[in-house]
């Protein structure tokens, strides 16, 4: 099991890796598990890690391989609201016409966007643009060369184009 | 430039992203739940193993009194084995009882169960020290101790054994007898039977230089003894 000086270095992305979590599994008590098993697997193959290299990037590893071996399985055999949205992530503002409505809807659209797209496209959008992750860094997490990070990354935009421009006509 | 995602070009869709997606933050209570499941399990199994050696071991400790004593099959070595008991407590502790006047020879007669018709009572290489009734194998039977010069016990034993036979492979010509010579702990024993009479005569001589003189002992002993069944 890992020493306390590494759990205390892992620990620092917990927040970072259960945004991550949140949005690959789409629910809060998914998300917790995942992120758990994620630092219960780092802790217990912390001595697989090298020290100097990027821990972060290590820890969101360890998180896709185990969302793509257990939960992806689950997710499939959940069901999805209609809209595409789970419960819990209803937006609170959906109705509510204000002076941010329209950033307000965007920003919902967007989420729901997101979680629409295939996992694929989802989690090289969030690793890159959203934790802001180098392409090299992104390629390793998701085991593929840097070109097609970047093939990703322009199919991923052009998908999310595509959705939001569907809930501009609705 | 529109401020429709749909229509954003690539980085200000990036940027988009980075600033208008909600990011969620991990429950409090997450990572006080991961470093509980991070600590190292304890070592649980170890009580009940050890519960349960304990309990066999006081079990097996319970019944060792009851289990049946690993003797040996051969009567003579039974034998062997309690006359070299016998000799050993006799090198350490003495006699219990030294009986060494004629006329005390009936009452070791009735005390042991075996009569002396003769007695070796010593001579000028063994002395005499004591005599004593003894309870080997479930048998009574007649002890004479004596000492040679340079201060070597010997124990004769004399005990009634009607269907014990003198192992013929160990048997040594010794004058006009044929005596068998046993080796055991330590000591040398010659074994011999007189009608229904087992007798021994036990010493810790037992390099072969001292052979001869051991032989020379049972001769002295064996000429001036003559035990029998009184009854």
């Amino acid at each position: 099991m890992a020493d306390g000086e590494f759990q205390r270095d892992a620990l620092q992305h917990i927040n970072a890796l259960y945004n991550f979590a949140v949005y690959l599994t789409r629910k809060p008590p998914d998300a917790e598990d995942l992120v758990q098993e994620t630092y219960l697997r780092a802790f217990r193959f912390s001595h697989r890690f090298a020290p100097g290299t990027h821990l972060r990037a290590w820890m969101f590893q360890i998180m896709r391989n185990t969302f793509l071996t257990f939960y992806r399985l689950r997710e499939r055999e959940s069901p999805i609201a209609e809209d595409g949205v789970p419960d819990w992530d209803a937006p609170m503002f959906h109705d509510a016409p204000d002076q941010d409505s329209v950033a307000s809807e965007a920003h919902t659209d967007l989420e729901r966007a997101m979680h629409h797209l295939p996992e694929e496209f989802r989690t090289v959008l969030l690793l890159a643009e959203v934790e802001g992750m180098p392409l090299e860094e992104v390629a390793r997490i998701m085991a593929c060369p840097v070109g097609t990070v970047k093939s990703r990354i322009f199919r991923a935009k052009e998908r999310l184009r595509g959705l939001l421009r569907d809930y501009d006509v609705k | 430039m529109s401020d429709r995602p749909s229509e954003m070009g690539d980085e200000e869709l990036a940027r988009r992203l980075a600033s208008g997606l909600p990011r969620h933050e991990a429950p409090a209570h997450l990572r006080g739940r991961i470093l509980r499941q991070a600590r190292p399990a304890r070592p649980t199994w170890w009580a009940p193993a050890v519960a349960a050696l304990a309990t066999a071991l006081g079990l097996l400790l319970l019944f060792v009194p009851l289990l049946p004593r690993i003797t040996p099959a051969d009567p003579v070595q039974r034998l062997v084995r309690s006359v070299v008991a016998e000799h050993t407590r006799a090198l350490l502790w003495g006699a219990r009882r030294a009986e060494i006047e004629p006329a005390s020879l009936p009452w070791l007669t009735q005390e042991s169960g075996i009569g002396l018709a003769k007695l070796f009572g010593g001579d000028d290489l063994l002395a005499f020290t004591a005599a004593e009734p003894v309870y080997l194998e479930q048998n009574r039977g007649v002890a004479l101790h004596y000492r040679d010069a340079d201060g070597h016990l010997l124990t004769y034993v004399a005990l009634p054994a009607p269907g014990l036979t003198v192992p013929e492979a160990k048997r040594r010509q010794v004058d006009r007898w044929r005596p068998a010579l046993v080796h055991e702990a330590g000591f040398a024993l010659w074994v011999w039977k007189q009608k229904d009479v087992a007798c021994f005569l036990i010493t810790d001589m037992v390099s072969e230089g001292e052979l001869d003189r051991f032989k020379d002992y049972f001769v002295r002993v064996r000429v001036a003894t003559e035990p029998y069944l009184p009854y």
